[in-house]
């Protein structure tokens, strides 16, 4: 017992000493680095994701067989292009909005979440987990744009200042998604249950953010619950960029400055809810034995 | 590991308890009670589930509109895109939800801790297996009925359809000929489940598929011709075919597409069976060495 007692306390230890005499990048580094070492122990579970992950795209690349018509701001489009597009971010975005409160939830389930807590403060935990679940789903869209491109037909063309545009789009996309799961977890930490609303708002995007088909076909409710939806903007940012014939930043600056305003109302929300969630939590819960 | 005495006397164990005659219908009985009692704690997600079908159902609504002209033709009938499309999606929204939580109970067991417990039980793995996917496809068909008819209602969904009494029969037959196959792949996949601790990829996988395969937004026509024949080994493309042409080509029991469809599906829901039978205890005895089973 003794020996399993000075082992377990050398493990903290060494834990601690990478974690408490560190900056916040390197803990957010820690963070990312284990939830890859984590993933990628269920090597299984990486490949069934990106399987699925191609099944769709294959899926719509059938349906864009019936030669559906394209018009994207007032340019003809293929109708894959356009899905590949949205399809492609769906990935990366499902990712962000699930991965901080899936997190938080098995770590309360598997009873890691109170020493999480000692080492990390929720942004860095936000930010590490993220990251990995980016990287990791990055890794469905390289697949599939290279079966596309070599087997589908699929060709996109833009310029360097294009790609730049782009990327500054995903990170806003990736920040906005990222508070929302920040937000729905302080509801996790409270009640120490999933609320189910992450997977709720995931569908909401995957339907109603222009994904595969154009938001011009939604009206009325649904044309107003879009407009309430981050990815909205950014895929609408995006498919501007590719399909405009002159792209610049003043092309997206309206939706830049809209994504960029939910991350700051969003974002505040969810630490400020969050610290109380964690507030309650070491009172009432086990937590308080740290 | 396998020379072990120890364990071999416990495998020994598990297997004269597995064998012990515990009234069958009373543990399915007592995994209904329980299961209901875990549901009615998250009422909320309950409450969700109508959404996300809607949600679901939404979005078949919005592809269909791309569609040119909004008419589909198959198997000698021309419906709207819309119709077709929903009837697709119907079919994958209840085999999907079957699936899923089935799968979904045995990795949240897992979990928690609980499945180790629930497996020693003299009430038998086996037994367990069988009447929690029972319990979980009568919720999901449930679950199904209950979110889809307010739907029906928002979408006028089938406004286009004209059914007569043998089709609408046939059509019953050909549900319960599915709900059989599901039954059977969901046992044979909690079984997979159990061994790689990754019940929701599982699923996903399968339906993805599943989905794929049938044509469940297109019609098969579109696939090259060797995707063609791929397609047509999947039983579940089969039941998609007939439950159409039953619904928009007036067809019933006396179809070739429909009563092929139907042996098709039993043929393959006990031949799952089966599989799940001989896989299951290779899998218990694989998860006795590799897992915590065995402290038991």
């Amino acid at each position: 017992m003794t020996i399993i007692t000075n082992s377990t306390s050398k493990i903290f230890e060494s834990f601690q000493n990478r974690t408490s005499h560190s900056n916040s990048f390197t803990r957010i580094a820690v963070i990312f680095s284990m939830k890859i070492k984590s993933a990628l122990s269920y090597k299984s579970s990486l490949f069934m994701v990106i399987a699925l992950n191609l099944v769709t795209i294959l899926m719509y690349f059938f349906f864009s067989r019936l030669n559906p018509d394209m018009t994207i701001f007032g340019m003809s489009a293929t109708y894959f292009e356009f899905a590949f597009v949205g399809l492609a971010l769906q990935m990366v975005v499902g990712t962000s909005l699930s991965t901080v409160n899936g997190n938080i939830y098995n770590e309360i389930l598997s009873g890691t979440w109170p020493s999480i807590l000692i080492h990390f403060n929720i942004v860095e935990y936000a930010l590490g987990t993220s990251l990995a679940g980016v990287a990791l789903s990055s890794i469905s869209i390289f697949v599939a744009l290279s079966i596309g491109t070599l087997f589908l037909g699929l060709e996109f063309h833009f310029v360097f200042r294009e790609l730049i545009l782009i990327i500054l789009l995903l990170i806003l996309i990736l920040l906005s998604h990222i508070v929302i799961s920040m937000l729905f977890s302080a509801y996790c930490i409270w009640y120490k249950k999933n609320s189910g609303l992450v997977a709720l708002i995931y569908r909401l995007s995957k339907t109603f953010s222009g994904i595969v088909f154009p938001i011009v076909l939604l009206t009325g409710f649904t044309g107003i619950l879009s407009r309430t939806l981050p990815l909205t903007y950014g895929l609408q940012s995006i498919h501007e960029i590719l399909y405009a014939s002159d792209a610049n930043f003043n092309l997206i600056l309206y939706n830049f400055l809209i994504l960029l305003g939910f991350i700051i109302i969003i974002g505040g929300l969810s630490c400020f809810l969050v610290s109380k969630s964690i507030k309650r939590s070491k009172i009432t819960g086990s937590v308080g034995w740290y | 590991m396998v020379n072990n005495p120890g364990l071999d006397d416990v495998t020994q164990s598990f297997v004269n308890r597995e064998t012990t005659n515990l009234n069958f219908l009373k543990g399915v009985g007592a995994t209904f009670k329980r299961n209901i009692k875990i549901i009615m704690q998250y009422k909320i997600i309950l409450l969700i589930g109508f959404f996300n079908t809607f949600i679901y159902i939404s979005l078949a609504v919005f592809i269909a509109k791309l569609v040119p002209g909004e008419e589909i033709a198959a198997d000698g009938y021309i419906v709207s895109s819309f119709s077709f499309i929903i009837a697709g999606a119907l079919v994958m929204d209840l085999t999907t939800k079957i699936l899923m939580k089935s799968l979904n109970s045995f990795v949240s067991e897992q979990k928690q801790g609980t499945f180790e417990t629930l497996t020693t039980l003299p009430f038998g793995l086996k037994k367990y297996c069988l009447s929690e996917i029972f319990f979980e496809m009568v919720y999901a068909i449930v679950l199904f009925i209950v979110y889809n008819i307010p739907i029906f209602f928002i979408f006028n969904v089938f406004y286009d359809v004209t059914i007569n009494i043998f089709s609408i029969l046939t059509l019953l037959l050909l549900v319960f000929a599915l709900l059989l196959l599901f039954f059977s792949l969901s046992l044979l996949a909690a079984n997979f489940t159990i061994l790689i601790k990754r019940g929701k990829e599982v699923a996903m996988v399968i339906i993805g598929i599943l989905q794929l395969l049938s044509g469940s937004i297109f019609p098969l026509y579109l696939f090259p011709q060797w995707l063609k024949i791929v397609a047509y080994t999947s039983p579940f493309t089969h039941a998609v075919r007939a439950i159409r042409f039953c619904l928009f080509g007036g067809g019933n029991i006396t179809d070739s597409i429909v009563w092929i469809s139907i042996i098709i599906l039993i043929v393959s829901a006990v031949f799952l069976y089966f599989l799940f039978n001989w896989t299951h205890k290779k899998i218990y005895r694989r998860i006795q060495l590799k897992g915590t089973v065995h402290e038991y």
